[in-house]
């Protein structure tokens, strides 16, 4: 009962946030100087010719009138059209997603099939007093090293010289499914490098904290192989940081995507908010950081219930204090 | 943040160490000029003789209110891939000359009166044929419509069709860029019959004579085209699927041409013309346009010292065109007065009162005080300009500072009801008369200009007469004037042309290139590229 009032709380309180941010972007698009149809008929249209545009598109009603139109709309699945397109943007969504979700899952699973292990292979060496020096370097590089930065690097030597992959040609699914993963791997390794770093030594810091538990040194004095102790009992303790900062990186690759799109011409979501950022397309706008914003709420409401099964003590923490 | 600091250090460094190794620029000085005399950059080898696929990569995709519409349709970019579509009754030589296309002739018996013999044999991609209803209806359509273009047309008073085959069209006044402003996409002959009957929306399809048809477009990603089997000269086009990918990133178009995914594409910086040295089967060129860069100086503020000509003269006389063709462009661009430089009767820049001034007006310039400049980011060249301009004005003691928006932030600050910067740096489409473009320096006519500039009825008097007088000295003359009295105002200040950087690959297809275009169209002779015979 607990666990469903608890669950039922949280659902309306991510709900509660997604009306908020709805709003919040809605009037912080509006907010941004210039128009799409100052854009898109430029500096000759005359102000009559931009004013026939703005009501062809209905930009001319007021903010709230377009807002509650707009969210009526969005709460039944049409996010409305986009002003450039032409198209629907849930339909534009439908094509594009498939596309940075399988990019991000690219990032995610590198994040976490080095970053797992390097964290645990730094934290144990560190604790055996054998230093974790290299772990901990690859960690800082990878923290520091902006997306563009690195994307724009990657871009050049790639573009320059035959290394083997090519950049700026996506090949979607549909045609050949290894080389659409080819095409997708670069993006995927630049998107990764700070992921891989923040797990490392999220992994290393926990990694550190479960081996000086009681319980370790009880598994190491009834003589458990090492790796045994690290699988059954380091990893298991260690997991629930690492859980919620992989589950928070998620959400934070949907981000990069929009710097990492761009750069590599992958014609995902991130590209297409951008586009529609600069042309003040405010539906693809709108929709999109909705979108992300409901990837980001949600994903941490799972990891809130995913750590409650991991660790049972999680959600009921609050309710020991105050009995 | 230090670490960060050093990694970015070394990453700029790493990648300005590995472009320097870059070997010398692919493109040489001799072909530039033997371009300039014969008119082509490039002409087709007939030696290719085979047909299929080409593979075109543009930084950018058309997008317009106006949806696929040609008629509303204001950027050149729109107006090229539409071309590929859409025909006028006209279009322009290598010269700036005009030559017929749907018209098969025309004859001017008098000032005002054009009468257009149509050409036989042009049907729709649908089938149907061409008929004089068609143009008079497009025409009528286009004069009656909003749209910008409409009034680079100039004053019509009336379009009839005058025969089975003969449509006259009567002007309330002399207008000598008549048939240059036909020449352009915005103008073509649209199927009229079906956008009557409701069974064609311009918006979303297109349907016209051209050689192409479209097969499908995913906005900012690809367009798709087949070649159209209804045109009259199907046969000779050798391209028969034509693919469009939109490919903003330089780098990625870059890649493409050097690994042969790519055939033909444009570039934005003058730079990637040194990146594809040393690049087997590519090659890069560079094609002058009639469209220019300028420079506003807000001369409407009345608490700015830009509201004072001499403030502005001053500063027009500190500036360098030449040189900001040089350092910015590379070398790729020309000084031009108001008249696009590459046009027939262009005014010659160099004489120009500014260019001619030896005196420098210092106390105008200290009064000057700092400005600040306004650029948009989306084109690299006008940041550079930016930078050279305040290089230039910091040798005569003028601070300014460059303010970076991206393109729609920029539009409002210059072009909004209420303009907000000193100095602003754009371009405007050249077009193929060296008249037309003048129009937008009298804000009356133009509506946009009216917030930063002031009205001038002297200057405003030349633009009607430049517009309205024939070919010949005295047009040159009065155009001479135009540019001068533009010059000497410093409002808005024409600075240099605006070059296309184009690539592509000579294993792939052999393409005709003029030296220069006036409706930014690189690719206005694609029916005639030719491609290697299928291995």
């Amino acid at each position: 009962m607990d666990h469903i009032r608890r669950l039922l709380g949280r659902t309306a309180a991510a709900l509660l946030t997604l009306l908020g941010v709805s709003v919040l972007i809605f009037a912080a698009v509006r907010a941004m100087p210039g128009s799409y149809t100052d854009l898109v008929l430029g500096p000759l249209a005359t102000r009559s010719e931009k004013a026939a545009a703005a009501a062809r598109f209905g930009l001319d009603r007021p903010v709230a009138e377009q807002y509650l139109y707009w969210l009526r709309n969005a709460v039944q699945g049409d996010f409305g059209t986009s002003l450039a397109a032409r198209t629907p943007v849930a339909t534009e969504f439908g094509d594009r997603l498939p596309v940075t979700v399988t990019l991000t899952a690219l990032a995610l699973a590198l994040t976490v099939l080095i970053g797992i292990p390097l964290g645990v292979y730094t934290g144990t060496r560190e604790s055996g007093g054998r230093g974790g020096v290299p772990g901990r370097l690859v960690s800082a590089f990878g923290m520091s090293l902006p997306e563009f930065v690195l994307g724009s690097l990657v871009v050049f030597l790639f573009t320059r010289y035959s290394l083997g992959l090519t950049v700026g040609t996506y090949v979607p699914w549909s045609q050949d499914v290894l080389g659409s993963v080819g095409s997708l791997f670069l993006p995927a390794c630049v998107l990764a490098v700070f992921c891989v770093a923040a797990t490392a030594r999220t992994t290393r810091d926990a990694v550190l904290g479960v081996l000086v538990e009681p319980h370790i040194a009880a598994a190491v004095a009834r003589g458990e192989p090492k790796g045994s102790i690290v699988r059954h009992h380091v990893l298991r303790n260690a997991a629930v940081p690492v859980l919620t900062l992989v589950a928070t990186l998620s959400a934070y690759l949907l981000g990069g995507t929009v710097i990492v799109e761009r750069l590599f011409n992958v014609p995902g979501l991130g590209s297409y908010l951008v586009d529609g950022l600069d042309r003040r397309d405010y539906a693809v706008v709108q929709a999109g950081v909705l979108l992300a914003a409901t990837v980001f709420i949600t994903t941490n409401l799972l990891v809130d219930l995913v750590s409650g099964l991991i660790d049972p003590r999680i959600g009921t923490a609050g309710k020991r204090v105050a009995s | 943040m230090r670490r960060s600091a050093i990694i970015v250090g070394c990453s700029v460094a790493l990648t300005g160490a590995l472009a320097s190794c870059s070997a010398p620029a692919a493109t040489d000085a001799a072909d530039t000029r033997k371009a300039s005399k014969s008119g082509y950059l490039a002409a087709s080898d007939a030696s290719f003789e085979g047909t299929g696929p080409l593979t075109v990569q543009l930084d950018y995709d058309s997008v317009e209110a106006g949806g696929l519409d040609p008629q509303t349709a204001a950027t050149a970019r729109s107006w090229s891939i539409e071309s590929l579509v859409y025909e006028p009754l006209v279009t322009v030589d290598p010269k700036f000359g005009i030559e017929p296309l749907l018209a098969s002739s025309w004859k001017q018996p008098d000032a005002t009166t054009y009468v257009f013999t149509l050409r036989k044999g042009v049907t729709f991609s649908n089938g149907r044929t061409l008929t004089t209803a068609d143009v008079v209806g497009s025409l009528q359509r286009l004069l009656k419509s909003k749209a910008a273009y409409a009034a680079q047309l100039g004053p019509v008073k009336s379009v009839t069709a005058t025969g089975p085959e003969e449509v006259t069209v009567e002007l309330a006044k002399a207008y000598t860029p008549f048939l240059a402003a036909l020449a352009n996409t915005p103008a073509a002959i649209l199927p009229m019959k079906e956008v009557d009957d409701g069974s064609l929306d311009l918006a979303k399809e297109m349907l016209g004579t051209g050689p192409f048809v479209v097969k499908n477009h995913k906005q900012d990603q690809y367009w798709n085209f087949t070649r159209n089997t209804a045109y009259r000269e199907t046969k000779k086009v050798r391209v028969d699927d034509l693919k469009i990918e939109i490919v903003p990133q330089e780098a990625a178009r870059l890649a493409a041409l050097r690994n042969g995914s790519a055939s033909f594409v444009n570039f934005n910086n003058i730079d990637s013309m040194d990146q594809l040295t040393g690049t087997r089967n590519a090659k890069v060129v560079s094609q002058a346009n009639s469209d220019f860069y300028y420079l506003i100086q807000n001369s409407k503020n009345p608490d700015s010292t830009l509201a004072d000509q001499k403030v502005r003269f001053a500063l027009n006389s500190a500036l360098n065109r030449t040189e900001i063709a040089s350092v910015a462009l590379g070398g790729q661009a020309q000084p031009t007065g108001v008249t696009p430089s590459v046009l027939p009767g262009a005014c010659d820049p160099a004489k120009l009162p500014a260019a001619t001034n030896k005196t420098a007006d210092t106390a105008a310039l200290k009064k000057a005080g700092t400005l600040r400049l306004a650029v948009y980011t989306s084109e690299p060249a006008v940041g550079q300009i930016a930078q050279v301009i305040q290089q230039q004005l910091a040798k005569s003691g003028v601070t300014v500072k460059i303010q970076k928006y991206d393109d729609t932030t920029y539009g409002a600050r210059v072009f909004g009801a209420k303009p907000d910067f000193d100095l602003a740096i754009g371009w405007f489409a050249g077009y193929v008369d060296a008249s037309m473009v003048s129009r937008w320096w009298n804000p009356v006519l133009a509506g946009f200009s009216g917030t930063f500039l002031n009205d001038d009825k002297t200057l405003d008097a030349l633009i009607d007469k430049a517009a309205g007088e024939p070919e010949g000295t005295a047009r040159t003359q009065t155009l001479a004037g135009l540019c001068a009295r533009v010059d000497t105002a410093a409002q808005m200040l024409p600075l240099v042309t605006r070059p296309s950087v184009i690539g592509y690959r000579t294993d792939q297809v052999s393409p005709t290139l003029r030296a220069a275009e006036g409706y930014g169209n690189f690719l206005r002779d694609i029916t005639s590229y030719t491609l290697p015979a299928a291995k």
